[in-house]
């Protein structure tokens, strides 16, 4: 009978695309852009980051992984940040902020908030991306970037800090003294947990 | 207490019996003359016995009789007359079962059917003996045979009826020239009504021996026709006398006989259909020697519903004889061609096709080595040269399996007996059916790719031929798969001529005796890669060519494969010289050689570089084999200046050395495989631990993810044997 009626019935299209607006397009096309990176991230094999999102309805939140470089004060501890796109990702960064409390010039140790050229984006500076100080490093975000480049960026970051525009200014006044910096660095860290 | 009125009522009865007895004659002469005609008559017709002379009955005034007879009726004694009779014939029936017995008794021990003739006459005898005359009218005739029949009928023993059977089989190989009588005596003693089944059956089962005895195993030529004839002139001529006594003229006996040739016919139909099912799975084998064969079933089978029940035999002969680990993957792919084949000619709309092929596609699918050989056999790499396609089938483009076109004004209804995944595959060819067993036809140009890369690599010694060769069978496949399937097979191909090209020209340059085959790295599948590197003046040759080859092309480097090729090689020894043609490893151990006499298996697999130690072993082995190395101690081996001799090999090679390469198909499993665990990997590393059921969900992410979660937690489990991964509570995390 099954067979009769679904053979009898014209092929139907999807009663979805019906309902078709320029933002959901515009969805698709970012949730496909999203997933080609994922799919690169995980494909590459970069020793010390990693990505993914946070849960399988929502591909515009990951939680990432940084694990500090070899032969940096940041070796052997691993640092979780969120990632969150905007839905015009990719011509506006993502917004980005340690979860784990990261004693660092360039990272807000309350927030997390992260100061990094990349993610600026010049007219439509975001809540946790503080205002650079520094007018030259503007406007850096571009849509070639990718959440591979920007951990990438991340991990370099821990160990070359922007010590010209720091925003934890504490922690830019002990960087050149590693055995206080270390203490401060432990002081804050909390291990990432397995915990989900 | 008789009342008046009852005498009187008896009296009146008296009276009316005793005048209609003695009529009107006077006094009683009337009962006398009655008497005596009632004497006469049972006289006439009591049962006698024939068998005893005494007993013969004398021959009656036949006058008298009918006088008397006469009488009787006149007082309208005849039943009375006609009971007495028939009692008479019940009292002296043990005459005739004495008789019987006899007969039997006589058939039983010689197993004679005129014995059963004779018996049958004798009955007949019997019963005409006891037969009175036609005068008395049909009823008192009618009543006579029913009771004789009846008491006949219920004391046949049971070995009658064997022996009835034998006696109609009897007449029918070859036609016996008594069958007029007999049959009809058989209709007098109504053996024919009665047994009717018996005789029927006589004849379905020389139809059916018949069947076996000329058509088993003779699939070349349809039987049907034969048979035909053969009921025509055999068992019709037969059926005449039972089926139609009654007929004047042909056009009768035609009438008469058609509903029993029919079932005839049927029965025939039904036999040579049941025997070709039967032998189905070998007339497949034998295909195309056994085209009548296909042609008779295909006739028979619309005569007799037998559908059912040849999908049933042809699926169980191929579990039984075909899907087994022991068939070849080759010949399970022959067999299902001729299957299709056959098939197709037997049912057209291909309904019983798809009921048979679904277990063999599915089996095939199972196959490591089916793409492979499909693909082989496309390319015509194929040693038994037993192609799967028919040469002469048009090449055309693999098909794709196509929805109902609303429109098609031919569309015909799907078979009654389709099930409901029966696809109408409308009659396409032999390839795209055989693609058809995989999803995709990616998985088949993959295997092409490697197949062909496998073959271009062995062409040796500028036998551009073979790669002319290649370049036909990848235009033929070109319209199978299409143009852009193809595309990096022209590119290999294109690398081989490319090749020559560029080898001429270095050559030309500065002659070497090297003569790569440069392919180039994206294009080709994979080669596994070795660590060898070529010792001694191997290594000075590829230098200086690779350094000719840079300054002709100087964007490209080379990159040598050195454990793909041959070398020919001749060895100088101190009393002989061995040319030989053996693949690298082989020249660079036996280059070492000619730095010193004895090296060790450890040395030896220093000295080029890392190498398998079983193949190094093998190299070795053929060297030994060819006398030029000797092992004298375990591992330690000896260059043979001198020829020695041969001594008892010390080691066989070990067995199976040559992995067979990873088929695509695999190869892609294990891709799929490594891409899911990056993915898991990532999600535990970024989420930390995870149930299962949310890294199936999480999986959605990965491109192309098909497992169960059972084959996750399979995956899973097998990553915590490797230590990859951590399970604890059902929570899954990375082990670190």
């Amino acid at each position: 009978m099954e067979q009769l009626t679904s053979s009898l019935a014209p092929p139907r299209p999807n009663p979805k695309p019906s309902v078709t607006n320029s933002s959901q397009q515009v969805a698709g096309s970012v949730a496909k852009r999203l997933t080609n990176e994922l799919m690169t991230l995980m494909m590459s094999s970069s020793p010390g980051i990693s990505a993914f999102p946070k849960n399988d309805g929502n591909l515009f939140e990951w939680a990432g992984t940084i694990e500090g470089p070899a032969e940096t004060i940041y070796a052997g501890l691993t640092f979780r940040i969120s990632i969150s796109f905007p839905p015009n990702y990719p011509y506006v960064a993502p917004a980005i902020k340690f979860d784990t409390p990261c004693f660092h010039p360039n990272v807000d140790i309350a927030s997390g908030a992260i100061c990094l050229d990349i993610l600026q984006v010049g007219r439509t500076p975001r809540v946790f991306v503080a205002l650079t100080h520094d007018p030259t490093i503007k406007d850096k975000w571009s849509a070639v970037y990718s959440v591979q480049t920007i951990l990438l960026s991340l991990q370099s970051l821990l160990g070359e800090p922007n010590n010209a525009s720091p925003l934890n200014t504490d922690a830019s006044a002990v960087w050149d003294t590693p055995e206080v910096f270390k203490t401060q660095l432990m002081k804050h860290y909390r291990p990432v947990k397995d915990a989900a | 207490m008789a009342t008046a009125a009852l005498r009187s009522q008896v009296a009146a009865k008296w009276h009316e019996s005793f005048s209609r007895l003695n009529r009107t004659e006077p006094g009683i002469t009337g009962l006398i003359s009655f008497s005596q005609a009632w004497n006469i008559a049972t006289e006439y017709l009591h049962p006698r016995d024939i068998t005893d002379p005494m007993a013969v009955k004398k021959p009656a005034d036949l006058a008298s009789v009918k006088v008397a007879f006469d009488m009787i009726n006149r007082s309208r004694r005849l039943p009375v007359m006609l009971e007495t009779f028939l009692d008479d014939i019940c009292n002296q029936y043990h005459l005739i079962t004495r008789d019987i017995q006899k007969y039997l008794a006589q058939y039983e021990e010689s197993g004679d059917t005129t014995v059963m003739l004779r018996l049958v006459f004798r009955l007949v005898e019997w019963f005409r003996a006891w037969s009175p005359i036609d005068e008395l009218g049909p009823t008192i005739r009618g009543a006579y045979t029913l009771t004789f029949q009846t008491q006949l009928f219920s004391i046949l023993p049971p070995g009658f009826v064997a022996g009835f059977k034998a006696l109609c089989a009897s007449t029918l190989v070859p036609v016996a020239q008594h069958t007029p009588e007999m049959w009809d005596a058989f209709e007098v003693l109504g053996l024919t009504d009665r047994y009717e089944g018996i005789i029927a059956s006589v004849g379905y089962e020389r139809i059916e021996e018949y069947v076996r005895e000329t058509c088993t195993g003779k699939w070349d030529k349809p039987c049907l026709e034969g048979l035909r004839a053969w009921m025509t002139s055999q068992i019709v001529p037969w059926m005449l006398p039972m089926y139609a006594k009654g007929a004047v003229n042909t056009e009768d006996a035609r009438g008469m006989l058609q509903n029993v040739g029919s079932r005839f016919d049927f029965h025939m139909n039904k036999t040579l259909c049941d025997l070709r099912t039967s032998e189905i799975f070998d007339i497949i084998i034998d295909f195309p020697d056994s085209m009548g064969a296909l042609q008779d079933l295909k006739e028979c089978l619309q005569r007799v519903d037998q559908r059912a029940s040849l999908v049933q035999a042809l699926r169980k002969a191929n579990r039984k004889r075909l899907l087994h680990p022991g068939a070849d993957t080759k010949l399970i792919l022959t067999q299902y061609v001729a299957t299709i084949r056959c098939l197709r000619i037997v049912d057209p709309p291909g309904v019983l096709l798809f009921k048979v092929a679904d277990p063999i596609r599915r089996y095939l699918r199972e196959r490591p080595d089916t793409i492979r050989s499909i693909v082989a056999n496309l390319v015509g790499d194929d040693d038994s040269g037993d192609a799967l396609v028919d040469e002469n089938e048009p090449i055309q483009p693999l098909q794709q399996l196509e929805a109902d076109d609303y429109n098609d004004p031919n569309w015909d209804p799907e078979p009654i007996d389709a099930g409901p995944d029966f696809r109408t595959n409308k009659p396409s060819d032999v390839i795209s059916t055989l693609v058809s067993i995989y999803d995709s036809k990616d998985l088949f140009v993959k295997e092409l790719q490697v197949l062909l890369a496998q073959r271009l690599l062995a062409i040796t010694d500028d036998n551009f031929e073979k790669v002319e060769k290649e370049r036909r069978n990848i235009e033929i496949l070109k319209i199978r798969f299409g143009e852009a399937a193809l595309q990096v097979c022209e590119v290999m191909l294109r690398d081989m001529t490319d090749s020559k090209r560029i080898d001429g020209h270095v050559q030309s340059q500065k002659a070497s005796i090297v003569h790569p085959t440069i392919i180039s790295r994206h294009f080709w599948p994979s080669l596994e890669s070795s660590d060898i590197v070529m010792p001694g003046q191997f290594q000075a040759l590829q230098t200086d060519y690779a350094k000719e080859f840079s300054t002709f092309k100087p964007d490209k480097k080379l990159r040598w494969l050195p454990h793909l090729g041959t070398v020919h090689l001749e060895l100088q020894l101190e009393d002989r010289t061995i040319e030989a043609d053996v693949p690298p490893l082989e020249a660079a151990f036996i280059e070492l050689f000619s730095d010193k006499n004895v090296w060790t298996m450890d040395e030896l697999v220093a000295g080029v570089g890392a190498v398998d130690r079983t193949a190094a072993l093998k190299a070795l082995i053929t060297w030994i084999d060819l006398g030029v190395l000797k092992e004298d101690q375990e591992n330690t081996f000896r260059l043979l200046e001198l020829q020695e001799e041969a001594a008892p090999a010390a080691r066989t090679a070990p067995a199976a050395i040559e992995a067979p390469a990873v088929s695509a198909a695999q190869q892609q499993q294990a891709d799929q495989m490594r891409l899911y665990w990056k993915f898991i990997e990532g999600m535990l590393t970024n989420l930390g631990a995870l149930p299962l059921d949310r890294i199936q969900t999480m999986l959605r992410f990965a491109p192309g993810y098909d497992q169960t979660p059972e084959q996750l937690a399979a995956f899973m489990e097998a990553a915590r044997r490797e230590g990859l991964v951590v399970g604890r509570d059902g929570m899954w995390k990375l082990n670190r």
